[in-house]
């Protein structure tokens, strides 16, 4: 047999080197897979996936240009059950707002022109029946900002009980979200948990990088 | 690697066993000289199981004219067969509970389970010289080698899950165990099903719902389960595009002489009914 031989992978963008890719055969193309808390800007014709079970992913492009990327990421715990280590909204929501503003702000440094943007947001799914709904926080976190920036959703998926495997192509804008079995909730969730916990733990104060 | 999987399924013994009231009407059902009153007799002995079989006898799900009320007219209207599969589904989850995992919620993972039986009964009422219980059972019983897995290899199966989700769920998860441990969840819930000497019917459904052209005494029952497994998952997901779902393989529209156009009453019946199933299969 015969492997057909796979392309080598485009150029990534300065500051996007350590993000891994892999040649995906259903849509011919490499993709970048994204763990929570990490983003990706490309100019190329490729892919961006990940796997959302509460958290979010705002998939944002250029559609004159064509840069555009995706990123990945929830809003640690605010007061709730855990109470003695709440985290108020405004700090959580920084969280939030990095994510967001390192996505726009390397579209913006790649050639994008915030007012050609496009805003797709997929995610915030209630996948573990017996905690609080982290979930709606984060959509409704994502719309905020959204809203407040002057951009405009264009597409959604968002809530629901299901994790979801979203696989965004900034060059064209098509994206294909795949509902996810429950065989796959807890692993998403673990995933989503050490997130939460590298977040948690840094302190709120201060210049910190996150990504 | 086939002692591998026997070593691996002999592993379970002391964690998970047979219910006592399946192997006792097993054994019944299988001599030519038992009667229906010995089967009632077994059935009347285990309390809890006379309490599930009324209650299955009597739901909508089965839709029987007349209220049964006592074990002896249970058993001559069920029949002493469906009486086996029913100690069999009615007690499956409570038996695997002694088989816990980090990997996989029981719930998610019987609820899935529970859709596949569904849809099986369901086509194989459509498909005509098929048993729609028996397929019942083997609807539920097919991924118990998961379990097995999940319980004894929980690392491996670990990594079986991630390359999963990294192959943007495009690969599905027997291939990944092929992938990754060289031998898949069928394979092992088919040598459970074989040690524990349960009918060949369901060693075969279990064994071969992902390679249905191995099939030997059941090719049909095996091809329905192997459809009844890809219905459950858009049950499960709530969506009729086959895109979502992985592939059914064509053979087993052939062996069935089902078409394509049951997928949709299938799935939407089986969602009419999993609440109910739920509380008599799954419940406490």
């Amino acid at each position: 047999m015969i492997t057909p031989s796979v392309p080598r992978p485009p150029i990534a963008l300065p500051g996007f080197e350590h993000v891994r890719r892999s040649w995906n055969k259903t849509y011919e193309a490499y993709a970048a897979r994204l763990l929570p808390g990490e983003y990706y800007v490309t100019v190329n014709d490729e892919g961006v996936y990940t796997t959302l079970g509460s958290c979010i992913s705002a998939c944002i492009r250029d559609r004159v240009s064509c840069v555009g990327g995706m990123n990945h990421f929830m809003l640690p715990a605010s007061a709730d059950a855990d109470g003695w280590k709440s985290t108020s909204l405004s700090a959580a929501t920084r969280y939030g707002n990095f994510a967001m503003e390192h996505l726009i702000n390397a579209i913006l440094k790649n050639g994008g022109q915030r007012q050609n943007l496009e805003v797709k947001i997929f995610g915030g799914g209630r996948i573990l029946a017996h905690m609080t709904d982290v979930g709606m926080r984060n959509i409704e976190f994502a719309r905020d900002y959204i809203k407040t920036e002057g951009l405009k959703v264009t597409a959604e998926d968002v809530g629901s009980v299901y994790p979801r495997m979203v696989v965004y192509f900034p060059a064209t804008g098509k994206v294909r979200v795949k509902r996810l079995r429950s065989l796959h909730n807890n692993i998403i969730a673990e995933e989503e948990t050490r997130y939460l916990r590298t977040i948690e733990t840094k302190p709120v104060g201060g210049d910190i990088e996150l990504f | 690697m086939k002692t591998d999987i026997v070593e691996l399924v002999k592993g379970v013994g002391g964690l998970v066993t047979l219910p006592d009231v399946f192997i006792r009407i097993n054994r019944l059902v299988e001599d030519p000289n038992s009667t229906t009153t010995d089967i009632a007799k077994v059935v009347r002995q285990d309390p809890s199981f006379t309490v599930r079989l009324l209650r299955v006898a009597n739901s909508p799900l089965y839709g029987l004219s007349s209220t049964v009320d006592t074990v002896s007219k249970a058993v001559a209207i069920i029949g002493t067969s469906q009486i086996r599969n029913l100690a069999l589904s009615t007690s499956i989850a409570s038996t695997f509970a002694g088989l816990p995992n980090d990997l996989v919620s029981m719930d998610n993972f019987w609820h899935h389970s529970l859709y596949c039986a569904l849809t099986a009964r369901i086509l194989a009422r459509q498909a005509h010289k098929c048993d729609p219980e028996a397929v019942f059972t083997a609807g539920l019983l097919h991924d118990i080698g998961e379990l097995v897995i999940f319980n004894r290899l929980s690392a491996l199966a670990k990594e079986v899950l991630l390359l999963v989700l990294d192959s943007a769920d495009e690969l599905p998860v027997y291939e990944a165990e092929w992938e990754i441990m060289g031998f898949d969840h069928a394979q092992v819930g088919g040598e459970l099903a074989r040690q524990w000497h349960l009918p060949a019917l369901l060693e075969e459904c279990i064994a071969y719902h992902h390679s249905i052209l191995e099939a030997q005494r059941y090719p049909r029952e095996t091809a329905l389960v192997h459809i009844a497994n890809i219905l459950a998952l858009m049950a499960e997901l709530d969506t009729l595009d086959s895109g979502d779902v992985s592939p059914i393989n064509p053979r087993a529209w052939e062996i069935t002489g089902l078409s394509e156009d049951i997928i949709e009453p299938t799935v939407r019946e089986a969602q009419s009914e999993i609440a109910e199933a739920e509380k008599l299969f799954l419940g406490n």
